[in-house]
């Protein structure tokens, strides 16, 4: 078992405003295994990624990757694991405005000793010949995928998205999750990405649904398709 | 890999070029200014530390009423020192515009430093101060009139004992106008009138003392032997002579207040620098998130924002110390040239300026902008990612008033968002207010110095005798001319001149009785002598102390003065009744001859402090006045832009709502003005209270009192040019808001 989630809880808030939000998760991933976190907002899913990426903190429970409980990390190490093992995609892409597409791919691979080829990167990504562009000069799609791209360049062992398509139309949605897709497949990334589009769940290996902090399904695909057969 | 981040640092630079050049240049002028100044100043003053081995600098001088014999030099050569001649004579120039203090030339000690031409030669030459020729505009070649005999300048020099041009230790202020030093031959000098030649002579220890306090000793003792073999007229140790160390100690102070203010400048844009990184930060906050969520250290982060207010500083350093050892080192030696009268020098490399200039800028702004990044940084990658930078836990809205308008509460809220930024406006206009109040208070504080010297002068003329010779001037009053010493304390000690007036005086108006004394008001506020007080002095010469009880403190602005009846003086001081050194008058008196005149004190001597403040400090206060300008406009330019850009998206989004660009000032740029006025006046007060007790502090350090004065018309002026200065930087505020793009309101919403 590669990522373990075990008996999380989490919540926010003090006293009369406190809100439950995740109420004691389990669940666990295989290496390279896509699953798709999916459920209506404030279900929990997002906090999850965020516990899972050490961005946040469970109030119980752990998380473990290869073996690692991140609560035994401090912040130093917790910063070494994200360094070490994660790709992080936001529904706002989050590019630096001031660095062109290349640099902020860039960004990315300096995290890493052992990087993709950017340029290959960058012609897998479609981006070449807007590398030398600022992220203002681009469409959401370039720079969602300019933002994936950041996150793999590194090759990380998992990475986690965040309602990667959230903000983009239903064709350069397809594309980005064809990208995904596409890294899952190539690289044996893990992902784990959050998202509200019930359609998704068709291109993952497993798919997990939330409902008010608790796993309400937790399966395995049987009948996945590629991010291209996908419609919605 | 190198960091890919550091890419943005070129891109920043050039993307904030308007913000960037004004700090650079204002930094590079700031620390090239300081670094000229400290580099000068630490070769002049190495140039003036070797001169007293170089120049063979006496270590004290005395003067005697008649000229000593081979045996009494002998005499005073047991007790362990070298004696010199140093005759001297006062001889006015081309009929008493000035005076020259004419020496021989010397060989053996207090040598002279020939800064341009050469020394005389032959009878008819003289070699003349260089500062004393600047003044008077006097060029090698010229002709001087001395006791109705031309001389040809051959030379300008400094005479390594006159480093500061006083022509007596009471004065509080040399002036170099009216006063000089001058070499002649030997042969010369004995042709100069007998009558004037002063006795003087200096003395070198065998064994020099390691301290003050040792030479303290040791000039005391030599004191004691001297009294008992001679009639001492005059007596001055070399650590006790303002001509010789005047100089030195000037430049160690001023180091240290340039310093000072450079640091001061430095904290004010770290903390302007600290401002713009925050709101960097607010407007990347969710890159910074996912930098960090991505593996980017806290630490990383940090050196990343702290690197370019670090790099702007350091770039600005070297070039300014480029600049100040190339250009603003001969500004700054010219202001020390302009002051006194110092030898040649050479530039020597100073480490300490470098460290002082560089490093611990340097220093400084990583300190302030560290521990700045530190807390904001502080916050985890989540909150970043949400936008959610609230340090503490929840921030409640600060209730207004709903009665208020909503475009007063609006300006209200703005100046709440901004308050770390009005903050540094206050603190900046604060300084800058200090800058301003003393270049522009310090004009007119030392021409009411003088005004007021003149206006409260006893008499137009006073007469000090070498006897008691009586004159048919009718306006003519006779007094008692003394002097004696304070006592050291927590300030130095310094002569005290006293008057004995006669009984009705139509000069000083005082109620006298036969046991207190009136103290002038300089006194008074300098050593915080009142009435009813037991004022202890001291003799100069041996330690004799008197004791005089205050009757009342009367205006005398002119002096550090003690006034009592004749009769009190007589039988203070032991003389016999009737006794009289002194004529008061307010008309010249023609019937005495001048060679029972030892000195005549008229209103030229009493004012020549407030010229030689002029003619030395004049440009500086300029510049000064000039430099609190530039910086109130930076420090107010540079804030107020932050607080436009910051609000850029609200500001677009009213824009959208249909409000005019003139509606949208008035809520943003308004709020910046009144914070900008109320500073200006509020502030005022305050440097005015500092001044007032900054001032006499710097000031007891000299002799005699410069009472604190500022016009109401210089605080009109520092307002005045606030305002004029904040309307520019408001108009270009206004134009930031205009700049604006409707766009902005619907871009980066995330």
């Amino acid at each position: 078992m590669f990522l373990e989630i075990k008996g999380i809880k989490k919540s926010f808030g003090e006293n009369e405003s406190k809100v439950q939000v995740l109420k004691g998760i389990d669940a666990s991933l295989e290496k390279g295994e896509f699953c798709v976190l999916l459920g209506p907002s404030g279900s929990g899913k997002s906090t999850l990624l965020n516990i899972v990426g050490g961005i946040d903190n469970a109030d119980e429970g752990y998380i473990s990757v290869n073996g690692e409980k991140l609560v035994d990390m401090n912040e130093k190490n917790l910063t070494k694991y994200r360094r070490k093992h994660l790709g992080y995609i936001f529904q706002m892409y989050n590019l630096i405005p001031n660095l062109n597409i290349k640099e902020n791919i860039e960004v990315g691979a300096y995290l890493s000793d052992n990087p993709l080829d950017i340029d290959d990167l960058l012609k897998t990504l479609g981006l070449y010949e807007h590398r030398h562009k600022l992220p203002n000069q681009l469409s959401g799609g370039q720079q969602q995928r300019t933002a994936i791209g950041r996150a793999i360049v590194k090759n990380p062992d998992i990475l986690l998205c965040d309602e990667p398509t959230g903000a983009l139309d239903y064709n350069t949605s397809k594309d980005i999750l064809k990208l995904i897709e596409d890294v899952n497949k190539k690289y044996g990334t893990t992902v784990l990405m959050v998202t509200h589009n019930d359609a998704i769940k068709n291109m993952a290996d497993r798919v997990i649904t939330f409902r008010d902090g608790v796993i309400r399904k937790n399966y395995l695909n049987e009948n996945k398709v590629t991010a291209t057969e996908l419609d919605w | 890999m190198r960091n890919p981040l550091n890419k943005r640092f070129f891109r920043e630079l050039k993307s904030e070029a308007g913000k960037y050049i004004v700090i650079f240049l204002f930094m590079v002028l700031v620390i090239g200014f300081v670094s000229g100044f400290l580099v000068a100043s630490g070769s002049m003053v190495a140039a003036y530390e070797q001169g007293f081995e170089k120049y063979n600098i006496e270590d004290g001088n005395f003067s005697l009423a008649y000229e000593a014999d081979d045996k009494l030099i002998a005499t005073l050569e047991e007790e362990g020192v070298n004696i010199y001649e140093n005759f001297y004579s006062d001889e006015e120039v081309d009929s008493g515009e000035s005076t020259l203090r004419v020496y021989k030339n010397r060989e053996e000690v207090n040598k002279i430093c020939v800064m341009q031409g050469e020394l005389p030669k032959t009878e008819k030459e003289i070699a003349i101060d260089r500062m004393y020729a600047d003044n008077n505009s006097i060029e090698i070649g010229d002709v001087l009139v001395l006791e109705k005999k031309g001389y040809t300048v051959t030379g300008f020099v400094a005479l390594s004992d006159y480093g500061a041009l006083y022509s007596s230790q009471s004065d509080m202020m040399f002036d170099a106008t009216k006063f000089g030093v001058a070499v002649v031959t030997d042969l010369s000098f004995d042709t100069l009138t007998k009558d004037s030649v002063n006795y003087c002579y200096s003395w070198t220890y065998t064994n020099p003392p390691e301290n003050d306090n040792q030479a303290k000793e040791m000039s005391e003792d030599f004191l004691e032997s001297l009294g008992k073999n001679a009639v001492v007229t005059g007596f001055v140790p070399e650590y006790l002579n303002q001509a010789i160390n005047m100089a030195g100690e000037d430049m160690g102070s001023d180091k240290d207040i340039v310093t000072v203010f450079l640091y001061i400048v430095v904290m004010i844009i770290a903390f302007i620098f600290a401002i713009t990184t925050g709101n960097t930060i607010a407007k990347e906050a969710n890159v910074i998130g996912t930098l960090r969520a991505s593996g980017y250290t806290r630490g990383e982060m940090v050196r990343h924002y702290l690197a370019m207010p670090v790099l702007v500083l350091l770039i600005s350093a070297i070039i300014g110390n480029i600049l100040g050892y190339t250009l603003f080192e001969g500004i700054a030696a010219d202001m020390y040239y302009a002051s006194f009268s110092l030898p040649t020098y050479e530039i020597i490399f100073n480490a300490e300026a470098f460290l002082l200039t560089t490093v611990v800028p340097v220093a400084i702004m990583i300190i302030i902008n560290l521990v700045v990044l530190t807390v904001k940084l502080r916050l985890s990658p989540l909150k970043f990612i949400r936008r959610d930078l609230s340090t503490r836990k929840k921030k409640k809205a600060v209730k207004l008033n709903s009665k208020l308008s909503i475009m007063t509460r609006f300006r209200l809220r703005v100046l709440i968002q901004n308050m770390p930024n009005y903050l540094t406006i206050v603190l900046g206009i604060f300084f800058a207010n200090v800058i301003l109040l003393f270049g522009m208070a310090f004009p007119p504080l030392i021409e009411n110095y003088g005004k007021s010297i003149t206006e409260n002068m006893i008499c137009d003329y006073q007469y000090v005798l070498n006897a008691p010779v009586e004159t048919e001037e009718e306006s003519a009053e006779k007094f008692i001319a003394g002097s004696l010493n304070t006592l050291e304390g927590k300030l130095k000690s310094e002569s005290v001149s006293l008057f004995g007036i006669s009984e009705d005086s139509k000069y000083v108006d005082l109620d006298f009785d036969e046991d207190s004394v009136y103290i002038s008001s300089a006194l008074s506020e300098k050593f915080g002598v009142e009435k009813g007080d037991i004022l202890t002095l001291k003799e100069s010469y041996d330690v004799t102390e008197y004791e005089f009880r205050v009757k009342d403190v009367y205006y005398y602005p002119a002096g550090i003065a003690v006034f009592m009846s004749r009769d009190m003086y007589t039988s203070v001081f032991e003389l016999e009744k009737g006794y009289f050194n002194g004529y008061l008058s307010d008309s010249e008196i023609l019937d005495i001859d001048p060679m029972y005149i030892s000195a005549e004190i008229t209103e030229e001597d009493l004012t020549k402090v407030t010229r030689q403040m002029e003619t030395s400090m004049g440009s500086l206060m300029d510049l000064l006045s000039v430099f609190g300008i530039v910086m109130f406009m930076l420090i107010i330019y540079l804030l107020s832009k932050i607080i436009i850009e910051k609000n850029a998206q609200s500001i677009s989004m009213t824009k959208v709502l249909g409000y005019s660009d003139k509606e949208i000032s008035s809520l943003y740029v308004l709020s910046t003005t009144i914070v900008t006025v109320a500073s200006i006046l509020l502030t005022l007060p305050l440097v005015d209270f500092i001044m007032s007790k900054l001032l006499p502090a710097v000031m007891s350090a000299y002799p005699g009192w410069l009472p604190y004065y500022v016009p109401f018309s210089a605080y009109i002026k520092i307002v005045v040019a606030g305002v004029v200065s904040y309307a520019v930087i408001a108009f270009l505020q206004y134009r930031e808001v205009k700049k604006v793009s409707l766009n902005d309101a619907l871009k980066n919403v995330e």
